[in-house]
């Protein structure tokens, strides 16, 4: 008889990270740490979970925030590659990643949700999807 | 009231054979209707499933379920790269044989008593062997499903021996696709929903742009190349005998509406850049984050000439609907591939996958998140009107739906679908 072989995904699912083991943003962007614990979000899910339950002024503050420095956040994650980001870029580019998740809110519909859309928790995303990117 | 004449010059006079009148209401809520597509069309033609980058390595599968066809599939790349589909039912007592989605694995194993079979269906191993009855592996193979490569698009077919061959079926309608640059496209994401409505009715909601001006008013609808009367005519339609096209222009001074900006960079930037950066500064900060970031370069001028057929200096994507469910709308350096599977005659399992270029740098991965989630965005608002329009339809109250020449293809896809049944019917009665 044969020896059973255990399948296994290739990838774990993602999930987002536990805050607490989030590390700090650099030194240059330290003034955005206290958007970390809200938007440092490893996932589209989480993301877009956190767009749908913060509320506006919370998305208007952290867009505010996020774009006043997102051209010295791009070049400053750019001295990695996407494989090679350390702990604390991880956390900025999440935050960006976050920043593109609520530019509909605030580009588009004014509000959090896309005005009379589908339900986006009945629209799901594949987390576990092959050819997703590295992050 | 069904005899309507169209106008010389129109789209709909150019395909007169689809005449120009009324579309009944009955294939969206007829459960019969949906059990006839069922027989004569999804279990009779071919399929798209997936794209070879999805299982690059051998042992590398995923699982579909196709409700249209009462079955679901294995698909699987074998030892010599080849890729297979088999119907996920072990030859001995009918269990499932792979449970999770997606995988990798050397051999499939049933987890009811174990029998073993290869990369290619074959049965190779089976516990307590000698207490069956002169038990012939070879009788014993997973049932295998036609399966077929068009472009990096994996189809499967559920006629053993399919009357048609997977290029013969494409070729007249997409042949002059064929060298669109898919390969350079190995980045993507997906996502799934079931919708309480007919397949149909879901497809009709994305093989016209006469909705945009008004479901993406909040959106994209600046995105779109627009008449003064605020409306979005296309550049072209083509319906042939089972496929169809739309192309469609963009408007270049907006991020969404001129995709090639991000690869050409030059004065493409400059132009998308030139309203965005006041009016959709989070939009502006992406474009400029991605230019020049992509792995690959995406010049129109190497663009096959069946993409952007009409040659528009404005173009913005073709819609190419691969009968009967496929929806494949192809960009300068991006496409979206939908499919809408039926379920049930009022049920449809809606996957959306978009395929994008690799970007070698963090700015060019934010590039990709902007794209990726105003896309799921203008997505949940082609999905908001489905449910009610499906629960308006079964009211009975109209019988009817009245087209202009700009929904051509839902026209075209009516006819094509009461033809192949009115075929398939006359031969077998």
């Amino acid at each position: 008889m044969e020896q059973k072989v255990i399948v296994v995904a290739r990838r774990a699912d993602a999930t987002a990270a536990d805050a607490s083991t989030r590390a700090a943003l650099p030194a240059a962007f330290a003034e955005l740490n206290r958007f970390v614990d809200a938007w440092a979000l490893e996932t589209e899910t989480a993301r877009t979970t956190r767009r749908h339950t913060a509320g506006m002024p919370a998305i208007v503050e952290f867009k505010d925030a996020m774009l006043a420095r997102v051209d010295e956040i791009v070049a400053w994650l750019n001295q990695y590659t996407l494989e090679t980001l350390p702990d604390d870029a991880k956390t900025l580019m999440y935050l960006l990643l976050s920043l593109a998740e609520v530019a509909p809110a605030v580009e588009f519909y004014q509000q959090a949700a896309v005005i009379d859309g589908y339900d986006p928790f009945r629209f799901v995303a594949d987390e576990t999807f092959s050819m997703r990117p590295v992050v | 009231m069904n005899a309507i004449p169209a106008p010389d010059g129109t789209l709909t006079a150019r395909y007169a054979e689809l005449g120009a009148g009324l579309i009944p209401v009955e294939p969206y809520i007829s459960p019969e209707y949906y059990e006839r597509e069922k027989a004569h069309i999804f279990k009779k033609t071919w399929l798209q499933v997936g794209r070879v980058e999805e299982i690059p390595e051998a042992g590398d599968y995923f699982v579909r379920k196709l409700d249209a066809c009462d079955t679901e599939i294995i698909v699987v790349r074998n030892k010599r790269g080849e890729i297979r589909a088999m119907h996920n039912v072990c030859s001995h007592r009918l269990n499932q044989i792979a449970y999770d989605r997606t995988g990798h694995t050397r051999k499939f194993f049933c987890k009811f008593h174990g029998w073993a079979y290869d990369l290619d269906g074959n049965l190779t191993g089976v516990p307590d062997e000698k207490c069956f009855f002169g038990l012939d592996f070879k009788d014993y193979a997973l049932t295998r499903v036609a399966c077929d490569v068009w472009q990096g698009f994996i189809f499967v077919n559920m006629e053993p021996e399919p009357k048609m061959s997977l290029a013969d079926f494409l070729r007249p309608m997409y042949g002059d696709v064929e060298g669109y640059p898919f390969d350079k496209l190995t980045v993507g994401f997906a996502w799934e929903t079931v919708v309480d409505c007919n397949w149909k009715l879901a497809l009709d909601a994305f093989q016209e742009a006469y909705h945009v001006a008004y479901v993406h008013g909040n959106s994209i609808a600046d995105a779109i190349d627009k008449t003064a009367g605020g409306s979005m005519p296309p550049l072209d339609a083509l319906c042939g005998e089972f496929h169809r096209r739309l192309s469609l222009a963009g408007n270049q001074k907006s991020v969404y509406g001129n995709p090639k900006a991000v690869t050409s960079g030059g004065a493409a930037a400059a132009e998308a850049l030139s309203d965005a950066g006041s009016k959709r500064p989070v939009a502006a900060a992406a474009l400029r984050a991605g230019i020049g970031s992509a792995r690959h370069e995406f010049p129109l001028d190497a663009l096959p000439k069946g993409v952007n057929w009409t040659k528009s200096a404005n173009w913005l994507f073709d819609i190419n609907v691969v009968f009967p469910d496929f929806y494949l709308s192809l960009r300068p350096n991006y496409c979206q591939a939908y499919n809408f599977r039926p379920i049930a005659h009022n049920k449809t399992l809606f996957e959306a996958r978009v395929y994008y270029p690799e970007m070698t740098t963090p700015g060019g991965r934010f590039f990709l998140e902007y794209m990726k989630v105003a896309l799921r965005d203008v997505l949940l608002e082609d999905l908001s009107t489905l449910e009610r329009t499906q629960r308006a339809a079964e009211t009975g109250v109209k019988k009817f739906m009245v087209l202009q020449d700009n929904e051509l293809l839902v026209r075209h896809s009516y006819h094509v679908i009461e033809r192949l049944l009115a075929q398939a019917e006359a031969t077998t009665e």
